[in-house]
């Protein structure tokens, strides 16, 4: 006898595709998002900061462009990021609610990447907050608009990889607190690797090794951020940010799946 | 429909469940009970594929839990203890989203939601936030949420608890009509609850299970004739029993 027979016929139910899975997911996690209060005010202080911090530079220097902007945005992002995905995970293990959405005939790479997208979604849309400035300068001049083009895409790609890293990161603990914490730390250790003041303080400390040169080399975001800012679009920093977010992701399938046992 | 075989679990190095076995064939309404800690929750959060079994194979409808989680996922309908919900989500909106995720969409998600709906009286709750609602009315919006694609297996942990009497009247109503063409396992630590609404019964104590038949026979095997369910219970926790009533296991499929 096939177990299968009239499942479907019964009730008018039909298997879920990869795609269908992903979206059903997206679509409850992007409202969570764009319905919460708390991840409102996240995006407001942020954008309030970061708008702040160029403006008060362009009225220093009177340059038409945004580089400024796009200077500190990795510093901005180790305390954003986080605090976005701070409740990816840790919320669903506080509330139980991982119970129900662990026992959806959903696949958890599929929640996975419904839970990313969405983080993914809601970051895009507020970095789109910052547009206006881009008008701004082409309204009072001739900004290199490939080089903004170029900059919105690596502050894309850092963004994503970070809340790779978050999401998993929210997957180890049910305190949301404890969640952003290590997200931030994590996101610190990727940003300052490449701060030339560091990379020379960890080389002067451990002499012979070059720990700082090496973080630098082979850790940190900010030189394949910074390829981004200076209009160069390379496939070898594509790579990296795809892989390391791509890394995280399965990273976070395994952790749930440890879970279970 | 749900057969478990010599499944056991261990937290760590903490045995919660030792070598259980048991049936719930169609047409049935079969009712876990045991103090809290005995190990019902973890039984059921197995079957529901949450948790793997450390050893022991489980399966619905032919099914095995752990080679084909989504098969069983799609075929059950389960309730958590602790009815976790999303809080923030409308009632309404939150049944449509579990919905969605068992494939249903158009008109037959708009049929089944009113059947959900109308079966768990949830009326004037939907255009609410869940957080908004009273402990009551979440229990019903987690067992509408079970219902919701009609499932063909029903696992409900604790599904009476935090309902007023009437509620419960209602909820036994309710699964008296869903029993045709269903497996249910319910579970609770409130012994007069399984004794009213279930065909048969499975004692648990200490993860080991100590007694799986119909209440009547099951009191007439141990000397107890006339004995309610428990009765039955505390007989059977004194009696400190390792063995199930029939030595093995028992099964409640066809009886």
């Amino acid at each position: 006898m096939d177990p299968m027979k009239g499942v479907d016929a019964a009730s008018g139910r039909r298997k879920v595709s990869p795609i269908q899975g992903v979206r059903i997911i997206f679509q409850r996690e992007t409202s969570a998002y764009f319905d919460s209060s708390i991840a409102t005010i996240y995006a407001a202080v942020f954008l309030v900061l970061s708008s702040s911090i160029f403006m008060n530079s362009f009225f220093l220097n009177a340059a038409v462009e945004m580089d400024e902007y796009f200077r500190t945005l990795p510093f901005l992002l180790v305390l954003f990021i986080p605090a976005i995905t701070m409740r990816s995970w840790s919320e669903e293990r506080s509330q139980g609610t991982i119970e129900l959405i662990l026992t959806l005939p959903v696949r958890p790479f599929q929640i996975i990447l419904g839970k990313y997208l969405a983080a993914l979604l809601f970051y895009l849309a507020v970095l789109a907050g910052s547009l206006p400035i881009a008008f701004m300068l082409l309204w009072l001049g001739r900004p290199d608009l490939k080089l903004i083009a170029s900059s919105y895409l690596g502050a894309a790609f850092l963004g994503s990889f970070f809340l790779a890293l978050g999401i998993f990161l929210s997957g180890l603990t049910r305190e949301q607190i404890v969640a952003f914490v290590l997200a931030t730390f994590a996101c610190a250790l990727f940003v300052l690797s490449g701060q030339e003041q560091v990379v020379e303080v960890l080389d002067g400390l451990t002499r012979g090794w070059q720990l700082g040169t090496w973080l630098y080399e082979s850790v940190s975001v900010l030189p394949h951020y910074q390829s981004f800012c200076r209009g160069v679009i390379a496939l070898g920093d594509l790579a990296y940010f795809m892989l390391l977010s791509a890394c995280f992701l399965i990273l976070n399938a395994v952790t749930l799946r440890i879970h279970k046992y | 429909m749900i057969r478990v075989e010599t499944v056991t679990k261990y937290y760590g190095p903490l045995k919660a469940v030792e070598e259980v076995s048991f049936e719930v064939g169609r047409d049935q309404i079969v009712g876990f009970v045991g103090p809290n800690g005995a190990g019902k929750s973890t039984v059921l959060k197995m079957l529901a594929t949450y948790l793997l079994p450390t050893s022991g194979r489980l399966s619905v409808d032919g099914f095995d839990a752990v080679k084909r989680p989504l098969e069983v996922r799609r075929r059950i309908g389960y309730l958590p203890g602790d009815t976790p919900l999303y809080q923030d989500m409308r009632a309404d909106r939150f049944l449509a989203f579990i919905g969605k995720a068992h494939g249903l969409s158009g008109a037959g998600l708009s049929r089944r939601l009113e059947a959900a709906i109308e079966a768990c009286r949830l009326e004037e709750t939907l255009s609410k936030r869940i957080k908004e609602c009273s402990t009551g009315f979440r229990k019903r919006i987690g067992l509408a949420a079970s219902l919701i694609h009609d499932p063909e297996v029903l696992l409900l942990d604790e599904p009476t608890h935090g309902l007023d009497p009437l509620q419960v009247l209602a909820f036994r109503e309710l699964l008296r009509k869903l029993r045709p063409g269903r497996a249910i396992l319910l579970s609770s630590h409130v012994i007069s609850e399984v004794a009213a609404v279930s065909d048969g019964v499975l004692i648990i104590h200490n993860g080991r299970l100590l007694a799986d038949g119909k209440l009547a026979e099951l009191c007439q095997r141990e000397g107890l004739p006339g004995s309610d369910l428990e009765g039955l219970f505390v007989h059977l926790v004194r009696k400190g029993t390792g063995q199930n009533m029939d030595g093995n296991h028992g099964s409640h499929e066809g009886r």
